[in-house]
């Protein structure tokens, strides 16, 4: 019997034609950490420093989840690039008092920054943590700051942040579709993490179209979902590693 | 109508005032010109005098209404107003709203009871009124309005019956 | 004292002149003192403040000065020079947020609660308890606003129409938060001024010079007329059945604020009860903390007597009994349960990194409850202190433990963290608790402590009635 493991789309009260998702391969992820660097170059993310790094405020929106399995000499290293969902039935947007966190009708979790008045609740109810807080002003050292991306905001202090599905690469696909008048192809819309990852272990696209790779991926005996049985309901479909037991 | 006159008097004790308000009304004083003012709270009862009846419940029970309909309005309206879907559950829900309607009605409810009760009493009023300071003192301060000719009967009926301080009362700011 | 003969089968009692008891005789209610002298008596330490008064005020200013600097230097640099970090978000400023709220449910309790369980012995307490709900809750309301990223947009919350046509989200604990503190907060502030306003009148009657202006100004009017007592009354039954229920409900939905997460060890369904009661515990340990030291300071010793601390300690041993229950249900299930991070969670609360304020938690929340249970130490002003003292660090490190130590683990090892307070935070924890003391220390001096009318109310109802061959206080029911 196939296991259909993909985010419900009944659960979207004004579910469009769309549902992103994206499916991670970790038999393919070697832990280079290029999806981390490109996603921070894109999105406008700050690189907090040594310091704060060190006292837990590190800002990836996706990371490198590092663990060691085995004892010496048989040692073995999984790695699981964890990123923002996209819940379904996402426990961070109902709590957070100003509207700042909801659900688009394509299935994205959207953060409004301006909305945004730093309680941080959404923060201590996300499982996974992938949120993260703009706890000073955010810097860009030279010569970063002159490489920020005029397509995606720069956030100030006191601001949660996190992945967004690169939701600018997203609009301005969508944008380039209509205005030529061709369907968006599967594939067309790469965010950052996906399209700097040497081994192409993320994928990306529209889950609610039966033949993007996507969808046909999640189909796999590999497919599972992070943190299932809790009932998010997330949009990143994991696919189990060869001879691991993550 | 021959002119009114006041006199006020101060008692040690409730017995005495009760029984100098009931020769009072065999007098002909009515009770709505009989105002005891004590330092301690009395049952009218205990004077034998009417008791007033409030509009203060009815009050309250409008602004708790108000506070229900104030409550319902923000949990259930407001959310379609602007529409955002928050993952996971409706627009509104059943006990997110019952909260904000209790806390509301609550509310509206304790507001209106504060300002109800300070309507009905008429406060604040800082014109001059007719006072006697011992009355924080332990004392039961029986104020009576009457007309002209009944004033030596009430004089003696107040004296007998052991009041104090006998005279016609200034108005004093309070 | 009525002299009706006994029904005693024809046996003659010996002609003794009967005498109450001591214990009787130490009644407050019985006491033979003049109005005009419980008044001068209650008024007296307003207008006797020494010197070592002012030295107090004057430290605990610098603390809040000291305090709003630190805060004011967080706004400016951001949140990130208080300690929290990923994964714990919430740090000592909710846990504090969550006690003050605590804190102030026992001024509730007293004076809502006992009136209409018409229990005298409140009469000399509910003024001092009402006040230190009210100012508990000031103390409790800032911290949303200290928490907050971007303190500057906090009106984003208050639902009023806006050109943006947003309304905040009901759904959010948050928002039944800001709702629920403000209703308690307006409604033991209103409590406590309607029980103020006789008062008022009779300090208005017997000061000069800028205490009369205040005063009178506060007193409304006020000359104890037979319809005013009533209305007063009637208002004031209204509150105390009012204000029950909103006090069970806030801190309810404090807790929900934890419990309506999927975070491990928060998503407890005896949350809610399990706050409730342990505000109960630690705002009446809090009250007698307070009452035994303005006894001693104000020279309340007339009023304040070993009949109230002895009712007082026994509502606190009662309300610790029951916060032991309701931390047992919530932790039998959670520990049998043997989810790994629930699992792992407790590990590191009983035996791991968090383990030494846990143990403190339990033997500072379980200790008194034992030593309560005796008359001697209830009434012994010294014990009662040093045990309210310690309940009170007890249900601190308790809050502490709930709102910071169950975010340190979470589903995925890889984060998890830990959490130390920096100096910011404490800086600002302590000007709350400056600020409360002082808020306390001057309200205390501006107006009478003690509810005189209450007092002379009581003392028209109780009476020596004989039984037998005892003299027995009598409480009439003239309400």
């Amino acid at each position: 019997m196939e296991k259909a493991v993909k985010p419900s789309a009944k659960t979207q009260k004004n579910a469009s034609e769309r549902r992103w998702g994206m499916v991670i391969d970790l038999d393919r992820c070697t832990g280079c950490q290029a999806c981390v660097v490109a996603c921070h170059a894109e999105n406008n993310v700050p690189v907090v420093g040594e310091r704060e790094a060190a006292s837990g405020r590190t800002m990836h929106w996706i990371r490198i989840e590092r663990y060691w399995e085995g004892e010496y000499p048989n040692v073995k290293a999984r790695f699981m690039p964890v990123l923002c969902q996209q819940c379904t039935q996402a426990p961070c947007e109902p709590v957070c008092p100003v509207f700042a966190t909801y659900h688009t009708a394509e299935g994205l979790n959207a953060q409004i920054y301006n909305r945004c008045i730093g309680t941080r609740f959404c923060g201590s109810a996300c499982p996974y943590k992938v949120r993260v807080f703009n706890w000073f002003r955010p810097e860009f050292p030279e010569p970063l700051g002159e490489q920020l991306n005029p397509d995606v905001s720069e956030r100030s202090r006191g601001i949660i942040e996190k992945c967004s599905f690169c939701i600018q690469r997203l609009r301005r696909a969508e944008l380039d579709a209509s205005a030529s008048g061709n369907p968006l192809a599967d594939g067309a819309v790469q965010p950052a993490c996906l399209q700097s990852c040497p081994s192409s272990a993320l994928i990306f696209g529209d889950m609610n179209d039966p033949e993007s790779h996507v969808s046909r991926l999640a189909l796999s005996h590999r497919a599972f979902r992070l943190l299932d049985f809790l009932g998010t309901d997330p949009a990143v479909i994991y696919l189990k590693g060869g001879e691991t037991n993550v | 109508m021959s002119e009114a006159g006041r006199l006020l008097a101060v008692f040690r004790e409730s017995t005495a005032t009760a029984d100098a308000i009931d020769a009072l009304h065999e007098t002909g004083v009515q009770d709505d010109q009989i105002v005891v003012m004590t330092g301690v709270p009395y049952p009218e009862r205990a004077f034998g005098r009417h008791v007033e009846w409030l509009r203060l419940p009815h009050i309250v029970l409008a602004g708790a209404a108000g506070g229900l309909i104030f409550g319902l309005f923000l949990a259930v309206i407001t959310p379609h107003l602007y529409r955002l879907d928050i993952g996971g559950h409706p627009t509104v829900s059943f006990a997110p709203a019952a909260i904000i309607t209790f806390v509301f009605t609550m509310m509206a409810t304790i507001i209106s009871t504060f300002l109800g009760v300070l309507w009905e009493m008429n406060f604040p009023e800082f014109g001059t009124k007719f006072y006697h300071r011992l009355v924080t003192d332990g004392y039961l301060a029986v104020l009576v309005e009457f007309e002209a000719p009944l004033e030596n009967r009430v004089r003696l009926i107040l004296e007998t019956h052991g009041g104090e301080h006998i005279e016609r009362p200034e108005r004093q700011t309070l | 004292m009525s002299d009706q003969p006994e029904p005693s089968g024809g046996k003659p009692t010996p002609p003794e002149s009967l005498e109450p008891s001591e214990q009787v005789r130490g009644r407050l209610l019985l006491d033979q003192r003049t109005d005009r002298e419980i008044d001068e008596a209650v008024l007296r330490p307003m207008f006797e403040t020494g010197p070592r008064f002012w030295i107090l005020v004057g430290i605990l200013g610098a603390i809040v000065a000291w305090g709003i600097y630190a805060w004011i230097y967080q706004i400016y640099w951001g949140m990130g020079v208080a300690g929290i970090n990923r994964p714990v978000y919430w740090g000592l400023y909710i846990a504090t947020f969550v006690f003050w709220v605590g804190i102030s449910h026992a001024g509730t309790m007293i004076s809502a609660v006992l009136r209409l369980l018409k229990a005298d012995w409140r009469r000399p307490i509910t003024r001092g308890a009402e006040a230190m709900t009210s100012f508990a809750l000031m103390m409790a309301g800032l911290y949303p606003l200290i928490h907050l990223g971007r303190v500057w947009k906090f009106y984003w919350m208050i639902p009023y129409p806006n050109n943006r046509f947003m309304w905040p989200n009901f759904q959010s604990p948050l928002m039944w938060d800001m709702v629920a503190i403000f209703t308690y907060l307006i409604g033991s502030t209103l409590y406590l001024y309607l029980a103020l306003i006789p008062d008022m009148a009779m300090a208005r009657d017997h000061t000069d010079g800028w205490r009369y202006k205040l005063y009178r100004g506060m007193a409304l009017g006020w000359r104890g007329t037979q319809g005013e007592w009533h209305k007063l009354h009637r208002a004031l039954s209204i509150f105390s059945v009012v204000i029950i229920p909103v006090f069970l409900s806030v801190h309810s939905i404090v807790s929900w604020d934890f419990a309506v997460t999927i975070q491990p060890r928060w998503h407890s369904t005896i949350f809610a009860p399990y706050f409730v009661i342990g505000a109960v515990y630690s705002g009446l340990a809090a009250l007698a903390a307070i009452l035994v030291i303005v006894r001693r300071t104000m020279r309340l010793q007339e009023f304040l007597r070993s009949e109230h601390f002895d009712a007082l300690g026994k509502l606190v041993m009662v309300a610790g009994m029951g916060w032991i229950y309701f931390w047992f249900s919530g932790f039998i299930v959670e520990w049998y349960g043997n989810d790994p991070v629930i699992r792992e969670l407790i590990h590191e609360e009983i035996s791991g990194g968090l383990a030494p304020f846990f143990w403190l938690q339990m033997t500072a929340n379980v200790l008194p409850v034992l030593f309560l249970a005796f008359r001697r130490i209830r009434t012994n002003p010294a014990f009662l202190l040093a045990l309210a003292l310690l309940i009170n660090v007890g249900m601190y490190t308790e809050r502490a433990l709930i709102v910071f130590g169950n975010l340190e683990r979470n589903y995925l090892p890889f984060n998890w963290g830990t959490y130390r307070p920096t100096w910011v935070e404490v800086s600002v924890i302590a000007m709350t608790f400056a600020g409360f003391i002082l808020l306390y220390t001057l309200f205390s001096r501006i107006v009478p402590y003690v509810p005189v009318w209450e007092i002379k109310e009581g003392r028209l109802r109780y009476s020596l009635r004989r039984i037998g061959r005892l003299l027995v206080p009598t409480a009439a029911e003239i309400e």
